[in-house]
C-alpha cells in the first residue's frame, strides 16, 4: 500500500551536524554506530543459530537507533588530588570516595570527567518500540546500549588525545557504580560538566541517570614520571 | 488565554516594548562575572548570593545597566524549591532579595527569572506535570510579590516543562510572561522541539514574548529565530551565547567578542526579534555594543503569520491561512465499533493505542484523533493517561476527541504541545463550557455546525452556525485562525440532496469566515455498497470544495491514493517528489489481473511454510489429526517467531476447532517446547520473546472470537490476555491476575516487560504498573484488583531497598498475597533475606512460578 506523504509535519534529523570537533568543555555530537556483535551479546547470544528473520529484525533495530538517536557528549579535565573523604576534583564540588577510584587515579595529577548520552528523546523512541512489540523493544534497547557504549568509546579517543597533549598516559574509563565508587557522586558529577544544560542529563532520586542510555566516566591522566607513586 | 488576560504593566518602557514600538534590551551572562568576582563558591546554589553577597551581585548587574540594558534578570535561575533544598533559603526570600538587588543596581525593569527544575517530567522522567506547575507557581508568585515587572522563563529544553512554567506564571500572576527555549546545532531542543513549535505553543498559552536563548552563538541562532518568527503571536526574543564554549587553561571561554556579537545580532533583528540580550559568555561590553546597534533601528512589522497550527513536542502540522494544503487526521483511536480497542481501553492496555498510533503515522497521518469514550470509565482520567502515553511514544500531534469538557481539560493540561479539540458546537451551553478550556491551553478547536435545533439541511444554515462559533471563539480570546469548522457529513443513502449542500458549506465557510475545515469522510457511504469507492470519490470532491483536514482511516489504500494524488494537484507535493517515490513503479489496480491483490490484505495461507513438517517437535493430538499439516505449520511459525501467519493460521483452525482445544493441544505444548529450548540454551532471549509474541497473536484471535460469543454488549471487557481465554469467560479473571512492577527509584523496565510478555502468553492476566513504582502504589493495586501474586523487578543495587520495603508493606497489609522478585542484582539468597516468597532467576522461571502458584 502506498503511504501518504507527511507534508506539513516537520522532518526529524533533516539538519544533522556534519563532522564533530570534540574540544574540551564543548558539548558535541558523536559519530558512532551500533556494534552488532555487542548488541547480540547484550541480548544473551552465545552462538545459538539465528534465522534470517531474527537477524533482519536486529539489523532493523540497529538501523533505527542509528537513524533516530543522536549520541552527544562532553568532557572536561580537572586537577585531582587525594583529600579527606576521597579524591578531590579541584574546581568542582565533586569528591570521589572509596578505595577503587583512589587506586584507579593513583599517580594522576589530572583526570577527565566525561558524559555521553543518547539524549532525552531516546527514552521516547525506546518506549515506542517496546509498546509496539516487546521483542522489538528489547532489540532496540540492546542496540541503544551498544550505541551509547560506542559513542563513549569515540569520546574517549578525544580524551586520550587531551591526555597525550599533556604528556600523560590515560587510564581506562571508570564509572560511578564500579567497585566501591557510589552512585551518589552522580549529582556533583553532572554539575561539574553542566550536563543538565549541555546534554539534557538528569538524575532520579536513586541517582540513576535519565536518559537511561547515558554514561558518566572518569579517565585519569597519569604522569609517566610519577609511575608507581 | 493570552488575549483576554488582564496584564499589569506599570512601566511606560515595558508598555512600549509590548506594543512593539521599541526594542527591549536585556542583560547578558552572569556566570563569568560571578567567577571573576571570586564568588564561584561551588558548594552553594549561586542564587543564595543574593542573600549573602547582595552588593557584589548588584555591582555586576549595575555594569549591565551602565552598558544600556533596560531589563535586568534576577539572579534566580535555580531558585526553585528543589534546588534550594538544603540551602536554608526559601523561594520567597531569594526572589525578594534578588529583585531588591536588581533595583539597587539601577535596573529600569526587573525580570523575575525562572529556569528549569532540573528534573525530567513524567512520563519520561519522574516529576509530574502538576508538581512542576506547583514549583513554578511558587516562583512566579514570589517574583510578583518581590515587585518584578515581568517574568522570564528561560533555557527550557522540555516543551512540557516550559508549558508548566508559562501556564503557572500566566495563571498565578498579572505580569507579562516571556519565555525562551534552548536549541542545539540540529535546530531542536534535547527533546526534539523546534523553534517554530516552541513559539506557536508558548505564545498560544499567553506568553507575551517567545524565543531562544543560550547554547549557540548569534550566527547559529539566526536561522532558528527566523523559523520561530512566523509562529510568535507576540514578541520574538533572542539571547544567544557569545559563541560556543571551550576550555582554556581550565576555564570556560567563549569566542565571539562584543563587536562581532553585535554585528551578528543584526540579522536576528531583521528576522523580527525585538527583545534581545545575551546569555553565557556575554559581558557588559557585548550588551553595550548591542545597545549601539539598537540605537539606529526601529522594530519592523510584526512577523506573525496566521495559521491553523497543531503541535506535539516534536512535530507540528500547520496550515497557513489562504495556502492550499491539506492534512490528514487519523481516526482509528476511537472505540466506536472496535471491540479490541474498547477492551484495551477498559483494561488500561495503552500499548495497544500506541500500536494504532504508530501504524497510522507510518501510513501518513498528520494528526491523530484520540477518543476513549467507553461507557462506565472515568473519561477525564483515562483520556489524560492515554494522551500522556501517546505523547511519550509517538510524536504526531493529537486531537482530543470528547464530549466531556472535563476530559478535554484534563488531557489538554498535561499535553506537551497545542492540542486540537474535537469538538465544540453551536449550542450556547456547549460553547460556554468548551471554549474556556480551548483558550486556557492555547488549543485549536473543531466547531460542529449543529445547535439546539439540530443540523441545518442547507449550506447557509450550516454557515450561520459556523459564524456564531467563530464569534464566540473570538470573544474567548481564540483567534479565528485557530478554529476549524466541521460541516457534518450525512449519508448519501438517506440524505442524497444534502451531500452537495455539505460541499457548498465547506466552500462558504472558507470564503466567508476564513477558517480551516474538517470532515469525517466515511459517513457519506453509510448504507451503500462499495463504501471505500464512494468515500474516496467524496474525499476528492470535498478537497475540490476546499476541505483542509479529512478525518479518515489512513490505513486505507484508497484514501491514501486520493490524498497523494490531490497533493500533486494542489501543489503541496512540490515537484510531485513524494508521488513519484510512491507511484512511479506501482501497478494500476484497474489494470490487469493483479488488481484484486493490490487492494486486499495479503493472504498468508496457513500452509505457507511448513518446512519443519518432518521434524515437528510437538506431537499432533488425535483431535487435530485432520489438521496435522496446519498444526505443524503453526509450530514452525512459533519457533520462528512469525506472528502474522500465526494469526491467520489460528483463524483458519478456529473454523473447525474449539478455541480451548487449540490452546491446550497446540499453544501450550509449543510454549513448553520454546521454554525447553531456552532452558537448554538452544534459544536465546529474543527467540523466546519472538516465539511468545507469535503465540500471543494466536491467543488474540481466539480471545476475540470468544468475546464475540458472549451475549450482550459491554460483557466483552477483557483485554487481559489469557485468563479469560483459559476459562472460556470474557470477564477479567482476578483469580489468575498478576501485578508486575519495577520498584521505586528504578527506571530500567526491560526485564519487567519480558516477564509481562511471557506471563501473558502462559495465560495470565498481567497488570503492569510500569517503572519507578512506589510501595504504596503496589499495595493500592493489590487492593484494587484482588491479584494474589505480585512480581517485582530491580536492576540496580541502589533500589533493592525499595524492593524490600514493598514486600514488607504488602505482606503486612495483605498477608495472603505472594511476591516473586527478580532482576540483575537479585539472587536467591537476597530474595530470601528480604522476605520474598519466590525468586525468579529469569522470565521463564517467573512463568513456571506462576503456573505452579495458580495450579
Amino acid at each position: 500500500m502506498a503511504s501518504m506523504g507527511d507534508t506539513g509535519r516537520e522532518e526529524a534529523a533533516s539538519r544533522r551536524v556534519p563532522a564533530p570537533v570534540v574540544g574540551e568543555g564543548r558539548p558535541c555530537a558523536l559519530t558512532a554506530s551500533v556494534k552488532r556483535r555487542e548488541a547480540w551479546a547484550f541480548l544473551g547470544h552465545r552462538g545459538q543459530p539465528v534465522d534470517d528473520r531474527l537477524a533482519a529484525r536486529l539489523e532493523g533495530a540497529a538501523a533505527l537507533c542509528e537513524r533516530e538517536l543522536a549520541p552527544r557528549g562532553i568532557f572536561r579535565v580537572f586537577p585531582v588530588r587525594p583529600g579527606v573523604g576521597g579524591v578531590v576534583v579541584a574546581g568542582t564540588s565533586l569528591v570521589l570516595p572509596g578505595e577503587s577510584i583512589a587506586r584507579h587515579l593513583r599517580g594522576c595529577e589530572y583526570a577527565a570527567l566525561m558524559a555521553v548520552t543518547l539524549g532525552p528523546s531516546s527514552e521516547m523512541v525506546l518506549r515506542r518500540e517496546a509498546a509496539v512489540s516487546a521483542t522489538g523493544g528489547m532489540l532496540a534497547d540492546a542496540c541503544a546500549s551498544s550505541l551509547v557504549e560506542q559513542a563513549a568509546g569515540v569520546l574517549n579517543e578525544f580524551v586520550d588525545e587531551a591526555a597525550a597533549q599533556r604528556g600523560c598516559a590515560p587510564t581506562w574509563r571508570f564509572s560511578p557504580g564500579y567497585g566501591d565508587l557510589p552512585l551518589s557522586v552522580q549529582g556533583s558529577f553532572l554539575e561539574a560538566l553542566d550536563a543538565g544544560r549541555t546534554l539534557g542529563m538528569t538524575l532520579t532520586a536513586a541517582n540513576m541517570l535519565v536518559p537511561s542510555k547515558s554514561i558518566t566516566a572518569i579517565v585519569g591522566f597519569r604522569d609517566p614520571a610519577r609511575r608507581g607513586e | 488565554m493570552g488575549l483576554t488576560r488582564e496584564v499589569r504593566v506599570e512601566s511606560d518602557l515595558l508598555r512600549r516594548a509590548l506594543a512593539r514600538e521599541d526594542f527591549l534590551l536585556f542583560d547578558g551572562g552572569m556566570g563569568t562575572l560571578v567567577q571573576q568576582a571570586g564568588l564561584a563558591k561551588v558548594h552553594e546554589n549561586p542564587d543564595v548570593l543574593n542573600l549573602t553577597h547582595p552588593d557584589e551581585i548588584a555591582a555586576i548587574q549595575h555594569q549591565y545597566v551602565e552598558a544600556g540594558a533596560q531589563c535586568i534578570t534576577t539572579n534566580t535561575f535555580g531558585s526553585n524549591r528543589l534546588k534550594l533544598a538544603g540551602t536554608g533559603a526559601t523561594v520567597a526570600e531569594v526572589y525578594a532579595a534578588a529583585a531588591e538587588v536588581a533595583r539597587t543596581a539601577g535596573a529600569p525593569l526587573v525580570a523575575g527569572d525562572i529556569g528549569p527544575t532540573g528534573s525530567l517530567l513524567a512520563p519520561l522522567g519522574s516529576l509530574s506535570f502538576d508538581d512542576a506547575y506547583d514549583i513554578f507557581a511558587e516562583q512566579a508568585r514570589a517574583a510578583e510579590v518581590a515587585g518584578c515587572d515581568l517574568i522570564v522563563v528561560e533555557t527550557m529544553t522540555d516543551l512540557l516543562e516550559a508549558k508548566a512554567a508559562v501556564l503557572a506564571a500566566v495563571e498565578q500572576t498579572a505580569l507579562p510572561v516571556f519565555a525562551t527555549m534552548s536549541f542545539g546545532e540540529d535546530g531542536r531542543t534535547f527533546l526534539g522541539t523546534t523553534p517554530a513549535i516552541a513559539a506557536s505553543t508558548l505564545s498560544a498559552l499567553g506568553a507575551a514574548a517567545v524565543g531562544l536563548n543560550c547554547s549557540l552563538g548569534p550566527d547559529e541562532l539566526t536561522p532558528l529565530a527566523a523559523e520561530a518568527a512566523p509562529f510568535a503571536r507576540g514578541l520574538l526574543m533572542a539571547q544567544p551565547n557569545a559563541g560556543l564554549p571551550r576550555v582554556e587553561d581550565g576555564s570556560t571561554v567563549f569566542d565571539v567578542g562584543p563587536e562581532d556579537f553585535a554585528r551578528a545580532m543584526a540579522p536576528i533583528l531583521d528576522a523580527g526579534a525585538t527583545v534581545v540580550g545575551g546569555c553565557c559568555g556575554t559581558t557588559p561590553a557585548h550588551i553595550a555594543a548591542l545597545a549601539r546597534l539598537l540605537r539606529d533601528r526601529r522594530p519592523g512589522a510584526p512577523t506573525y503569520r496566521p495559521a491553523f497550527t497543531v503541535t506535539s513536542a516534536q512535530e507540528m502540522t500547520s496550515l497557513p491561512a489562504g495556502a492550499a494544503q491539506v492534512a490528514v487526521i487519523g481516526e482509528r483511536i476511537n472505540p466506536t465499533g472496535k471491540k479490541k480497542l474498547r477492551a484495551a481501553i477498559q483494561a488500561g492496555d495503552f500499548d495497544y493505542l500506541v500500536g494504532e498510533a504508530v501504524a497510522q503515522v507510518r501510513a501518513g497521518a498528520d494528526i491523530l484523533d484520540v477518543n476513549v469514550g467507553v461507557p462506565g470509565i472515568d473519561e477525564p482520567a483515562v483520556l489524560a493517561r492515554a494522551v500522556r502515553t501517546l505523547q511519550a511514544t509517538c510524536p504526531a500531534p493529537l486531537q482530543l476527541d470528547s464530549a466531556d469538557p472535563a476530559a478535554i481539560d484534563a488531557a489538554a493540561r498535561g499535553y506537551a504541545g497545542r492540542a486540537m479539540v474535537n469538538s465544540v458546537n453551536g449550542k450556547a451551553a456547549n460553547l460556554a463550557a468548551v471554549l474556556p478550556v480551548v483558550a486556557r491551553y492555547g488549543c485549536t478547536v473543531v466547531g460542529l455546525t449543529l445547535d439546539e435545533d439540530g443540523i441545518p439541511s442547507t449550506a447557509e444554515g450550516r454557515l450561520a452556525i459556523a459564524r456564531r462559533i467563530v464569534a464566540a471563539a473570538e470573544e474567548h480570546g481564540i483567534p479565528r485562525e485557530d478554529v476549524a469548522i466541521d460541516c457534518l457529513v450525512m449519508a448519501a443513502a438517506t440524505n442524497q440532496d444534502e451531500v452537495r449542500e455539505i460541499l457548498r458549506a465547506v466552500t462558504l465557510c472558507k470564503q466567508e469566515l476564513g477558517v480551516r475545515t474538517v470532515l469525517g469522510v466515511s459517513n457519506v457511504s453509510f448504507g451503500l455498497p462499495a463504501r471505500p469507492l464512494v468515500n474516496s470519490v467524496f474525499l476528492a470532491a470535498a478537497f475540490g470544495a476546499g476541505l483542509d483536514m479529512p478525518i479518515l482511516n489512513p490505513l486505507s489504500a484508497r484514501y491514501a491514493d486520493t490524498v497523494n494524488a490531490f497533493r500533486v494537484l494542489n501543489g503541496q507535493d512540490g515537484g510531485a517528489v513524494r508521488f513519484l517515490e510512491n507511484y512511479a513503479h506501482a501497478a494500476d489496480p484497474y489494470d490487469g489481473p493483479a488488481a484484486a491483490a493490490s487492494e486486499g490484505a495479503p493472504a498468508p495461507g496457513p500452509t505457507g511454510s511448513a518446512t519443519a513438517a518432518e521434524e515437528c517437535p510437538v506431537p499432533v493430538t488425535d483431535a487435530f489429526a485432520e489438521d496435522a499439516e496446519a498444526v505443524r505449520s503453526m509450530v514452525s511459525y512459533v519457533l520462528q517467531g512469525r506472528d502474522a501467519p500465526m494469526a491467520a493460521a489460528t483463524a483458519d483452525l478456529l473454523g473447525r476447532h474449539d478455541g480451548i482445544a487449540i490452546i491446550n493441544d497446540v499453544f501450550v505444548p509449543v510454549l513448553d517446547e520454546v521454554g525447553r529450548r531456552y532452558d537448554s540454551g538452544a534459544f536465546f532471549l529474543p527467540q523466546l520473546m519472538a516465539a511468545a509474541e507469535a503465540v500471543k497473536a494466536g491467543f488474540d484471535v481466539i480471545r476475540a472470537q470468544m468475546a464475540e460469543g458472549v451475549a450482550g454488549e459491554g460483557a466483552c471487557v477483557s483485554a487481559m490476555p489469557g485468563g479469560s481465554a483459559a476459562t472460556g469467560s470474557a470477564a477479567p479473571d482476578a483469580d489468575r491476575a498478576i501485578i508486575v512492577a519495577t520498584v521505586e527509584g528504578d527506571i530500567h523496565d526491560i526485564g519487567k516487560n519480558i516477564v509481562k510478555m511471557l506471563l501473558e502468553n502462559y495465560g495470565f492476566s498481567v497488570i503492569d504498573l510500569g517503572r519507578d513504582v512506589a510501595p504504596e502504589a503496589v499495595l493500592a493495586a493489590v487492593r484494587e484488583t484482588g491479584a494474589r501474586l505480585v512480581g517485582l523487578s530491580a536492576l540496580m543495587t541502589t533500589t533493592v531497598g525499595a524492593m524490600e520495603r514493598t514486600i514488607a508493606l504488602v505482606h503486612e497489609a495483605c498477608p495472603e498475597v505472594r511476591l516473586m522478585v527478580g532482576g540483575a542484582v537479585v539472587t536467591a539468597e537476597f530474595a530470601a533475606s528480604i522476605g520474598a516468597d519466590f525468586y525468579a532467576k529469569d522470565a521463564a522461571e517467573s512463568a513456571r512460578i506462576a503456573t505452579a502458584f495458580f495450579g
